[in-house]
């Protein structure tokens, strides 16, 4: 099977949500000679990509497609990098958590499981996390983005949530260096949400994020 | 004048009434109404069914409410910990699931109207069916069994056990979650809900493939209603989009009224629907918190002249955000009551 056919199958199996497939035909292509970094370059990330070119041309494709293009890339990319002949380059760093008051962990799983495909390293935050967190965590780790994930309406806007985490950025003259992304079901309903909310950007979904944060990293300053 | 209930019957049956059906989803903002916190509020039936007469009469919508919070159902099943917010809903705090030991762990109560935290959710329903029963539809909220794990161990977690198995740790917890749904249905039925609001995003093509549809969701969903019948029973995907979905959940379990999304197109839906059940066109409420009185008006217009040629339909909005400003609320109603007329 040439690289080609792999990734048409190994597309078609992420769209039935059919891990067991998905992770074979990567096998099988991997003992019949296919490389670790060809099938994370060549296969999974045009997978998240097509994934993202779906998005919004009416195709049938639903969260839980999403979810699933994001596990099989994350379990793929991890055992594919270990095998990689050097280790591959970094592009960035996110800092993500759900904002204060928010417990609800899907979106951000799905972000991180694509991210990691797409060589950007991600900290998991957790739920519940203040505004300060956010940034300090972000400094620390020399990250160019914060995540902010918001389920819920009062979450997404509060005082507590990404306004705050802008405003602290502002203060510390942050604001060149480290980008605010969001996403949730808010800013679905409201498309102008993330500009309520002084975010640098959002994202429809939480596998077109993966793509808007490569952006965002890039245009950071260092 | 017609009162909330004539006209809901009028809208399903199709007959003749003064204007469509509104249905206005106003829970957390009874504690503004009362002048109380959301946890002061929240811990008393009488206080969640005082708020929901007032807002009822002081808006003239068709509806009220016997839901408090969709934790409540957690707390039925063994949570203990709700977080609560000062501006928006109460969310679970602690999940119930935290591994596959855990769903064996699982106890779904023999009877959960003995179960304290249905006591407050009892008191409500009473004082509700007393004053207004049988002139304004009670409505009650209750999760499908394929949607309850999200609330018990978290949505992601739920995905994963969903997708990825173990099949027999996840056929167990549906089982379980089956048990519940019914008793759970039946009870609020027994205490004189009438509108029974059954809350599935799995049954929404937004959320799964149509396959994993047709293959899972809908033998579920068919359990669920062949357990329970159909009276009262409504439709709803949690705001996700299911006009894809209607034909085949119409034809498959006899349901009659369908909650659209906001993202659905109403004249599609109803199209499908084809007079063989009630349409509920719902406007997407988080536009609320900022439209213009005069995008709210126009917002309602064009969805009422979407939906009311052939009749059977409902006005309806989600959960409606507390951010939302009074006037806007009064704005959408006013502009619902007016271009639904019918007379």
């Amino acid at each position: 099977m040439n690289i080609k056919q792999l990734s048409r199958e190994f597309n078609e199996a992420i769209y039935d949500t059919d891990r067991d497939r998905a992770l074979r035909l990567i096998h099988d292509a991997v003992a019949n000679g296919v490389t670790p970094e060809e099938v994370v370059f060549d296969v999974v990330i045009p997978a998240i990509e097509q994934t993202v070119k779906l998005v919004g041309t009416g195709a049938e494709l639903n969260l839980a497609q999403h979810f699933m293009t994001s596990q099989i890339s994350s379990e793929v990319t991890e055992e594919m990098v270990r095998r990689f002949k050097k280790a591959p380059e970094i592009l960035g760093h996110i800092v993500i958590g759900t904002a204060r008051g928010d417990l609800h962990t899907l979106g951000k799983r799905i972000v991180i499981g694509c991210l990691q495909a797409h060589m950007v390293e991600s900290t998991d935050l957790g739920v519940n996390v203040p505004p300060e967190r956010f940034v300090d965590e972000a400094v620390a780790h020399h990250a160019q983005v914060i995540g902010i994930s918001a389920m819920m309406v009062h979450t997404a806007r509060g005082e507590e949530g990404c306004l705050k985490v802008r405003q602290i950025l502002h203060e510390r003259g942050l604001e060149d260096r480290i980008k605010i992304i969001v996403g949730g079901a808010p800013y679905r309903f409201d498309r102008q949400l993330y500009q309520t909310v002084q975010a640098d950007a959002w994202a429809e979904d939480a596998i077109s994020a993966g793509k808007t944060i490569v952006e965002l990293i890039r245009g950071a300053k260092p | 004048m017609n009162n909330g209930m004539q006209r809901l019957v009028a809208a399903i049956n199709g007959t003749a009434s003064d204007r469509i059906p509104v249905f206005c989803n106003l829970l957390d903002q009874g504690a503004r109404e009362l002048g109380l916190s959301l946890e002061e509020y929240y811990s008393s039936g009488e206080r969640v069914a005082e708020a929901q007469l007032k807002m009822r009469a002081k808006y003239g919508h068709d509806n009220v409410w016997s839901l408090f919070y969709v934790g409540k159902e957690a707390e039925l099943l063994g949570c203990n910990k709700i977080f609560y917010a000062k501006d928006g809903p109460p969310n679970v705090g602690g999940f119930v699931i935290r591994s596959h030991d855990d769903v064996h762990r699982l106890v779904v109560p023999k009877d959960i109207t003995a179960h304290p935290a249905f006591a407050e959710s009892a008191k409500c329903l009473r004082i509700l069916k007393s004053e207004v029963g049988g002139k304004y539809p009670i409505c009650a909220y209750i999760t499908a069994t394929m949607a309850l794990p999200a609330i018990l161990m978290g949505m992601d977690q739920w995905m994963e056990l969903l997708f990825l198995g173990p099949i027999e740790v996840r056929n167990e917890l549906l089982a379980k979650c089956h048990d519940f749904f019914v008793q759970e249905l039946l009870a609020y039925r027994n205490a004189g809900a009438d509108v029974l609001v059954y809350s599935n995003p799995f049954g929404s093509t937004d959320i799964v493939p149509m396959k994993y549809f047709m293959e899972h969701s809908l033998p579920w969903i068919e359990k669920d209603i062949a357990a329970v019948g159909t009276a009262g029973v409504v439709y709803y995907c949690g705001m996700a989009r299911f006009n894809p979905v209607i034909a085949t959940v119409l034809q498959r379990t006899g349901l009659g009224v369908y909650y659209l999304s906001p993202f659905d197109d109403i004249r599609e839906g109803k199209k499908i629907i084809a007079g063989r059940g009630l349409t509920c066109g719902v406007i997407n409420d988080i536009k609320l918190i900022d439209w213009s009185e005069a995008e709210v008006t126009h917002e309602v217009k064009t969805m009422i002249e979407a939906g009311l040629p052939g009749g059977k339909f409902l006005f309806g909005t989600g959960v409606m955000p507390y951010a939302i400003p009074e006037t806007n609320i009064r704005t959408m109603l006013e502009a619902a009551y007016r271009f639904g007329r019918l007379e």
